[in-house]
């Protein structure tokens, strides 16, 4: 009998531990129940509203079916991350993280399918509620308001995106777990990256605000799921994608690091 | 085989292990003595390789337990018993911990069998009593089949039989010839479990050897009665003795054999009615070897040598 401990032994094993617990359970349930409940909820209001006189030309001109559709996953993103977080820090709260560590030692290993683990389940969650609530949201619309299609190449990208960004905020919840190893406090910082840092910027100089947002972690999100142009003072879809993953990639470093070198 | 090899862990300012230099052998129960928080859990978890010593190394079958390329089919540990998360059932812990090391789920439901938790298998551990996660993680140990096994305080919740039921367990691991490597701050659990005893305080090493040789050595009392206590206990102590307990019933005697009292007490010519050595208890003598080492006194006030 092959009994080595491999990659993918590490990956069944952590996939047992992810849906096996009820935070994950829960987390997913919430990601659906946000995503396509508010996209229902906007959907069916702005619906109603459409021909009101109140809606004017100039906001049916700015209108975009698709944002106003995944709207629930600026919601669905705390929820994700919390998931992520929790992937790590349940470990050290309950302390079975030594229990892991006794059957898997290599820890680099033991993060790299833990990550992969997360990922690969955020990211199948995170396209299908993308997916759903777009599909339901341009049905709502379908016949008053203006509706989009997934066979617009910048449609698509937008809604694939946006089960993208839920995948990296959760990664980025797993490695802000894995350097603070403390669940409570692992979550303000994780919402404090996506709420408190912009609020910040506000306060700063207009000029230096344009500068710095679109380097913010949670910025992309909202406009790269915009089929209609961006606010000039943002990067190209892409862009706000590749800063996002670098964030990911340079947290996931320094957390595997610290990792490496801490007791458990 | 474990090998601790001049292992030091420091902690801001604390040093919780100091210079630890010792082997665990296969085929006999080594018990790990000494007062809570002299350093045995935090020994453990260095040579599992979990926390990360500031000095010296520790290895398994001669590997650091880190470059083992299946752990738990050579080393089997229960640490805390609680380090579970209390979310997920005892099965689908043992099956997450099964499938990182390719062990069959068949074995999972055995080693559930054995310790005697099957019937709450798909329970959430967080409802188990301290007794049933000490038998969910000797599960665990097992899992693997190893031939080397750590437990830390594995008595610790266990009730009457359940403490029977683990020495004899113990006992059969190590005639199998496995490492058995048992910690507990119990001297009375030690002397009745374990063969070979290393003794730490404070994080160093006091003693090792067996429970025969560790009580042989301590310096046993003779418990005399004569005709005539005061003059008998003059002599004795002016042969060096250290005479303890002198009244009617009769005296305590150290630092002296019974032969070498009897002798004395003939040469004087004072009649003896009773010589007889006691031998120390392994209690005694743990507490004669940490007497300068225990952390927390009863005092309740840190003790300084």
């Amino acid at each position: 009998m092959n009994s080595e401990v491999t990659f993918s032994s590490i990956v069944r094993s952590e996939w047992i531990k992810y849906r096996t617990v009820r935070s994950s359970i829960v987390g997913i349930f919430l990601t659906f129940f946000l995503t396509i409940g508010l996209g229902v909820l906007v959907t069916v209001l702005i619906r109603a509203h459409w021909n009101s006189p109140s809606n004017g030309p100039a906001q049916r001109l700015t209108f975009d079916p698709v944002q106003t559709s995944l709207v629930g996953v600026i919601f669905a993103q705390f929820a994700v991350g919390v998931i992520g977080t929790l992937f790590i820090t349940s470990e050290y709260s309950s302390a079975s993280i030594r229990t892991t560590l006794a059957a898997v030692p290599n820890r680099v290993r033991l993060i790299a399918g833990k990550f992969v683990v997360l990922v690969a389940c955020t990211f199948v969650v995170g396209e299908v509620v993308s997916f759903l609530a777009f599909l339901i949201g341009q049905a709502i619309y379908s016949g008053v308001v203006p509706t989009a299609s997934l066979s617009n190449g910048t449609v698509l990208r937008a809604v694939i995106f946006s089960g993208v960004y839920l995948t990296l905020l959760a990664s980025l919840g797993f490695c802000i777990g894995l350097i603070i190893r403390h669940s409570a406090a692992s979550i303000s910082v994780f919402v404090a990256m996506l709420l408190v840092l912009p609020l910040i910027i506000a306060f700063l100089p207009q000029s230096w605000q344009n500068d710095s947002i679109r380097f913010l972690p949670g910025e992309g999100l909202g406009h790269s799921m915009t089929s209609v142009q961006p606010g000039s003072h943002l990067f190209a879809p892409w862009t706000s994608l590749g800063i996002l993953v670098l964030y990911v990639v340079v947290l996931l470093a320094i957390s595997t690091t610290l990792f490496r070198r801490r007791d458990a | 085989m474990i090998k601790v090899e001049h292992v030091t862990k420091r902690y801001e300012g604390t040093t919780a292990v100091d210079d630890l230099d010792f082997e665990v052998n296969p085929g006999v129960v080594t018990g790990f003595l000494g007062p809570n928080g002299s350093g045995k859990s935090t020994t453990m978890r260095i040579i599992l390789g979990i926390d990360h010593p500031t000095k010296g190394q520790a290895t398994v079958n001669g590997k650091r337990y880190e470059h083992l390329r299946d752990p738990l089919h050579e080393v089997g540990a229960l640490l805390d018993a609680k380090s579970v998360h209390p979310g997920r059932s005892a099965r689908n812990h043992l099956r997450a911990l099964a499938a990182s090391n390719r062990i069959p789920y068949k074995r999972v439901d055995d080693v559930l069998d054995f310790v005697g938790i099957a019937s709450v298998a798909n329970k959430k551990v967080g409802t188990f009593s301290l007794g049933m996660s000490q038998r969910l993680g000797i599960a665990a140990a097992l899992l693997g089949d190893p031939g080397i096994l750590l437990f830390d305080e594995p008595v610790n919740g266990l009730d009457p039989e359940g403490i029977r039921w683990i020495r004899e367990f113990f006992r059969s691991l190590a005639n199998e010839g496995r490492t058995v490597f048992v910690s507990s701050h119990l001297m009375s659990e030690m002397a009745v479990s374990a063969d070979q005893i290393i003794v730490i305080g404070r994080g160093k090493f006091i003693t090792q050897g067996s429970i025969d040789s560790l009580t042989a050595n301590a310096k046993g009392t003779v418990f005399v009665r004569a005709a005539n206590h005061a003059q008998l206990a003059t002599v004795l102590r002016d042969h060096h003795a250290v005479v303890t307990e002198a009244n009617d019933e009769g005296l305590s005697v150290t630092e002296l054999s019974a032969e070498e009292i009897g002798q004395l007490a003939f040469d004087a010519g004072v009649v003896l009615f009773e010589l007889t050595p006691q031998r120390a208890s392994l209690e005694d003598v743990f507490m004669e070897l940490t007497a300068d080492s225990v952390e927390y006194g009863s005092s309740g006030v840190r003790r300084e040598q």
